[in-house]
């Protein structure tokens, strides 16, 4: 199965282009902010001490959520074309079973979504430490690596019920176009979640992948919201936090880290078993 | 002399279309066996069969004494598959391709270099290891394609139409390839073709048209049993010629510049162009080739 993977995960990055097409939405966002939704963004709350690293660390959180699907996106890519140019049928003459076959695609997957995920971290650090904020600490990088791992689990195992409806390279292609491009609405990431009318925010409070976002801003936000507000009164802190998203409030019910964390796993199990029934039933 | 493949009864329908009807055959071990049809002849799903990717719907298939469906995983490999389309990782190198294929074979690292070297000696492919796999020409890639085939030392090879698209320096180039692995190394060659004079070397021929044999035997049996001559005659007496045709019985299609007259052997012509001496300005005695016998064949059964 590692021999797959490791021949898929080649096959990834010798495709520049394809790199490139999985990392557009993560451009494309961070030009947005450096643009105008950064300054929107930061119009938007009153000013207060370490506002600008605050804001850095909620973009963060954001790119690396969306990273975290798009890229994992991008690297089932290698399974649709092979299943497009015929190229799988030179695998199935192998003594190597199917199901074999089958998990050298997704380990490869996660593995790449993960790998460019960590590169993205990697680089916002350098960008906190360029503009002259703290960089993130020991258990910062470590509790992010977590939700990352466990992001795109739920991000894999629910993009592969969807890759099993694409058989050609060009529907595939615009389907990840779509999805890189509504992927930061549906988890709240291009406009604060406190600004969008009650159906939205609900929408965004189902969305799986919401979820990671808020457990990655509760990790990167930790310390410069406490700088933030050390002299402000706590319904101030917040308002802020729900209205960024950095908490989600269902009927009343804050949502806790943990809680996220259970629905995040029970996504990626049901989603999981979807995805390997369907593909059996296709099969036949 | 033993037999390596056998198909016996089998059948496979897609939906309510019967691809493969109650087929049997065999081959024999060491031979170059040729599998002939147009395009949805059923070819695709006997080989799909015999590669254990398709279950036969009934019949049963044994690969070297291996039962289809049952011992899928020893009867892989048996087989080298050369496909119809190159399907090599156009973005990796040619080594780096016959290294990933070589390891789902469950082979060893030190293994699989030899295996390299070993195929690439065979279709002489080392002064293109290093290059990507999606620059090569047509015929590079075939050749690259058999590399891969050969890897695991299979029994058999299996070929789908290998020189299709290939210009005919390849062709002859991958022929001689094909030749030369059954002879020197006792390979038993099974491949499909749709030009009958591509087959004009094997030990025997199998003509299948919607899923069933129409014809078989070895390419002499073939040319032989359905083989026509023709005798083409130019005049300038157009009438006269017409004339002495319809008076002697002597059925003629007319065509450019001339008259054909269907023949039941070569040497027939004789006692005509006798006849028709003062007539005639130019003759040929046309003998079929394999690709109207072929064309012959499927005619005549299609009725």
């Amino acid at each position: 199965m590692l021999v797959f993977a490791k021949r898929n995960v080649l096959l990834y990055f010798r495709d520049k282009s394809a790199v490139f097409f999985s990392l557009l939405a993560v451009f494309i966002l961070i030009a947005l902010y450096v643009f105008f939704l950064g300054d929107l963004i930061a119009d938007g709350v009153p000013d207060f001490p370490a506002k600008h690293w605050l804001l850095l660390s909620w973009i963060i959180a954001g790119v690396v959520t969306v990273t975290s699907v798009t890229t994992t996106l991008g690297a089932f890519s290698v399974m649709v074309n092979d299943q497009a140019t015929n190229a799988y049928k030179d695998f199935r003459v192998t003594p190597i079973k199917q199901s074999v076959l089958l998990g050298g695609y997704i380990i490869s997957s996660l593995s790449i979504g993960f790998l460019m995920c960590i590169m993205t971290l990697l680089v916002a650090n350098a960008m906190l430490f360029a503009t002259g904020e703290p960089v993130l600490s020991f258990t910062q990088i470590i509790q992010s690596v977590s939700v990352i791992f466990l992001a795109v689990l739920t991000a894999g195992s629910m993009i592969s019920l969807l890759v099993i409806f694409f058989k050609t390279s060009p529907a595939f292609a615009a389907a990840s176009t779509v999805i890189g491009t509504l992927i930061g609405f549906l988890t709240g990431i291009y406009i604060p979640i406190g600004t969008l009318p009650a159906y939205l925010q609900s929408m965004i409070h189902i969305f799986p992948i919401s979820h990671i976002a808020t457990l990655l801003r509760q990790i990167l936000m930790d310390a410069p919201m406490a700088e933030a507000f050390a002299q402000a009164p706590v319904e101030v802190k917040e308002s802020f936090q729900l209205n960024m998203g950095v908490f989600f409030k269902v009927n009343g019910w804050q949502i806790s880290p943990f809680v996220s964390v259970v629905y995040l796993l029970l996504i990626t199990i049901i989603f999981f078993i979807l995805s390997v029934s369907v593909m059996k039933y296709s099969r036949r | 002399m033993q037999t390596i493949i056998e198909v016996e009864n089998v059948s496979k329908s897609f939906g309510h279309v019967k691809a493969v009807d109650e087929l049997n055959f065999y081959v024999t071990k060491g031979s170059l066996f040729s599998f002939l049809g147009t395009n949805g002849a059923g070819k695709s799903t006997v080989i799909s069969i015999i590669l254990t990717v398709l279950q036969p719907d009934s019949g049963s298939v044994t690969v070297n004494g291996f039962t289809v469906g049952k011992e899928d995983e020893f009867i892989r490999k048996e087989i080298g598959v050369v496909f119809q389309e190159s399907l090599l990782d156009p973005l990796l190198s040619v080594q780096e391709n016959l290294a990933i294929r070589a390891q789902l074979y469950g082979m060893a690292k030190h293994e699989i270099l030899s295996a390299i070297q070993r195929c690439a000696e065979i279709v002489d492919i080392h002064s293109i290891l290093k290059q990507r796999y999606g620059k090569l020409s047509g015929g590079q890639k075939r050749r690259v394609d058999i590399a891969r085939a050969l890897l695991h030392q299979p029994k058999i090879l299996l070929l789908d139409e290998p020189t299709t698209g290939l210009d005919p320096q390849s062709r002859q180039q991958i022929w001689k390839m094909i030749g030369h692995l059954q002879k020197e190394h006792g390979m038993t060659v099974f491949l499909t073709t749709h030009y009958i004079e591509e087959a004009a070397n094997s030990d025997f021929v199998i003509v299948i048209k919607e899923g069933r044999i129409i014809a078989k035997g070895t390419p002499i049996d073939l040319k032989q049993q359905y083989s026509a001559d023709r005798l083409f005659i130019t005049t300038t007496d157009h009438t006269a010629l017409r004339t002495h045709f319809l008076h002697d019985h002597v059925l003629f299609q007319e065509e450019t510049g001339g008259y054909t007259i269907d023949l039941p052997n070569t040497t027939a012509a004789i006692p005509m162009l006798h006849k028709y001496q003062s007539l005639i300005t130019s003759f040929e005695v046309r003998k079929s080739s394999l690709d109207d016998v072929f064309i012959r064949i499927h005619d005549r059964e299609g009725v």
